[in-house]
């Protein structure tokens, strides 16, 4: 063990668990890169182009569920409806793209409108605590989607269609949204890019209240922290990642439906997260690549997949409790461990 | 000079009973004022009261002379008040470090909230010195979950001490320790009380009249006499609610 002397307090930073474990997490991250790279190029090399939207729409969806992860994971809120902020990010970027095919003015809505809708919602939701949270926020998402569902003006039970095909100004390039390969290599540096945002922010000082609130809540007044603005800044901050997510849905699809705020897409965002493994950020990637994969797979062999997609929920929930990647990023962060020694 | 704490008229009822009723005293700066009682008397209730855990009924509450009633617990803890509890209350998922650095990161500038902890200066030389002081080198990796009794009591001090406040409140800092841990732990108490103001509910009595400056006895919820440790004792309200006749 290490002299725990003042003089050297960053020698300290190596009994720092959760850094050690965000740094297995990035580890993760970079093998599924490295592999979507892997299958970018031969799916370019196959003109594949079912697969590779497949894939875009497993990372969009992994986008999503990060968000779920940084609050079930690592703050321990538990929502029963954030496809709302999914949904809601898809039809502000819908109705924006319809109107000018702008990818940045669609951004930028979404990111402007999620910042208010996000802390308006926040603050109804934060006001319980628990069960009751999971209930409220199971209840707005489900309002706002009825109101979406019987709203002539939003395309009503048809949802949006007809989004134009979108031209990505990179600067030193253009992606167009109907380029399977480019689009799909677009939307995995988009959603690593809200991974980063993620773990840098989960590994700051603030981060570590958020944490402190998953283990202890009732303690962390105590330290001179405030709960409520804790709670409320992570969920807004967690609404903006689902609805930056949930933008790049009409860019891959061409539409956008109300189903997108429903229960369902909010509770398989949390199943996506359970068998990645809660609270580690890359289980929330990993997790929608296996769910995809599998809906795709099973869904060739019949119609009940959700039968299957359930079993193995259950499974994982008995013999996997921490999800794979919480069976395999702790021995990632013991060899860190042992590295940083 | 102005009193690190000074608690005036405080009270509260819960469903008609009053809890803690019109108990006022003051706690001089580097000294330790101890709260004794028998259970049920209010003491708990009453540091709840201080730290903003419950809103009082009645009465208020000035740290070093700012009047803060009712302010909820994390202003109390930035106006300089820290507290240990009674039933130990720590993050137990987390390790040694984690709890230290989490309490000590109070000290940085508001931007470190949206730095990684390890350009947190300030704060990791705080763990540094608490370390140090609280014996706790050897355990620095362990979840505190994972500590002994006695090592998780040091380590509830040391976390409610961490953000440097200027009035300490801890509550029965020696509960199920062993007669070693306690008299270790007595000494740490009287060696903090050198640069923090110290607020302590204790039972054992012996301890109490060792290291108090100043001892404030409730019974019932209210505040039966208050002195310097040898006119307690010879109070013959506090020997007949408290001590005993005989005993004393």
């Amino acid at each position: 063990m290490r002299s725990a002397s003042s003089k050297d307090a960053s020698a300290f930073l190596a009994f720092d668990r959760s850094g050690l474990a965000m740094r297995a997490s990035h580890v993760l991250v970079v093998i599924l890169v490295v592999a979507a790279f892997g299958f970018a190029a031969v799916g370019a090399a196959l003109n594949d182009t079912f697969y590779l939207r497949l894939a875009t729409e497993a990372l969009i969806f992994g986008g999503f569920a990060l968000s779920v992860d940084i609050l079930l994971g690592y703050t321990g809120l538990l929502s029963l409806g954030h496809a709302l902020y999914f949904g809601f990010g898809a039809y502000v970027s819908a109705l924006v793209l319809k109107e000018t095919p702008s990818f940045w003015a669609a951004m930028g809505a979404v990111l402007a409108a999620t910042l208010v809708f996000g802390f308006i919602t926040g603050l109804i939701a934060n006001r319980v605590r628990g069960v009751y949270f999971a209930l409220v926020t199971f209840g707005i998402a489900q309002v706002a989607a009825k109101a979406v569902y019987n709203t002539r003006a939003l395309g009503a039970s048809d949802g949006l269609i007809g989004i134009p095909i979108v031209p990505i100004n990179l600067g030193f390039m253009t992606v167009m949204s109907n380029a399977p390969v480019a689009f799909f290599l677009f939307t995995l540096v988009f959603v690593i890019l809200l991974y980063v945002a993620a773990a840098y922010l989960l590994d700051t000082s603030f981060g570590r209240i958020l944490g402190a609130l998953r283990v202890n809540e009732h303690r962390v007044p105590f330290l001179g922290y405030s709960t409520h603005r804790a709670r409320l800044s992570i969920y807004v901050f967690a609404a903006i990642i689902a609805a930056l997510s949930g933008a790049l849905y009409p860019m891959l699809r061409g539409f956008v439906s109300p189903e997108l705020m429903f229960f369902t897409t909010s509770g398989n965002a949390v199943i996506t997260v359970v068998i990645g493994g809660v609270g580690t950020l890359a289980g929330a990637l990993y997790g929608s690549v296996i769910l995809t994969v599998l809906k795709s797979v099973i869904g060739t062999m019949t119609e009940h997949h959700l039968i299957v997609i359930g079993i193995l929920f259950m499974a994982v929930v008995i013999f996997l409790p921490k999800g794979l990647m919480g069976v395999i990023r702790p021995r990632i962060a013991r060899r860190l461990r042992g590295g940083a020694r | 000079m102005t009193p690190a704490l000074q608690v005036e008229g405080l009270g509260v009822a819960f469903g008609g009973i009053r809890a803690v009723d019109g108990v006022s005293f003051m706690a001089q700066r580097q000294a330790i004022t101890t709260v004794i009682g028998p259970n049920g008397a209010g003491k708990s209730t009453l540091f709840n009261l201080i730290s903003g855990q419950i809103p009082p009924h009645t009465g208020r509450v000035a740290l070093d002379g700012v009047d803060r009633t009712g302010a909820p617990p994390h202003l109390m803890q930035r106006a300089g008040l820290g507290r240990s509890f009674q039933i130990t209350n720590l993050f137990f998922e987390l390790t040694v470090f984690e709890n230290l650095q989490l309490a000590a990161q109070r000290l940085e500038p508001p931007r470190q909230m949206l730095r990684r902890i390890g350009h947190g200066e300030a704060s990791l030389q705080r763990v540094g010195e608490l370390v140090e002081r609280f014996s706790l080198a050897a355990k620095l990796g362990e979840l505190a979950g994972a500590l002994s009794h006695g090592e998780q009591r040091r380590l509830e001090i040391a976390v409610a001490l961490a953000a440097k406040p200027s009035v300490l409140l801890l509550d029965e800092p020696t509960q199920g320790m062993s007669h070693g841990d306690t008299a270790d732990t007595a000494r740490l108490i009287r060696d903090l009380s050198r640069d923090v103001t110290i607020l302590l509910i204790e039972h054992d009595i012996g301890l109490v009249m060792d290291i108090s400056d100043h001892i404030v006895v409730m019974h019932q919820g209210r505040m039966l006499a208050e002195g310097a440790p040898p006119e307690v004792r010879a109070n013959p309200a506090v020997k007949a609610a408290y001590f005993g006749d005989a005993s004393c």
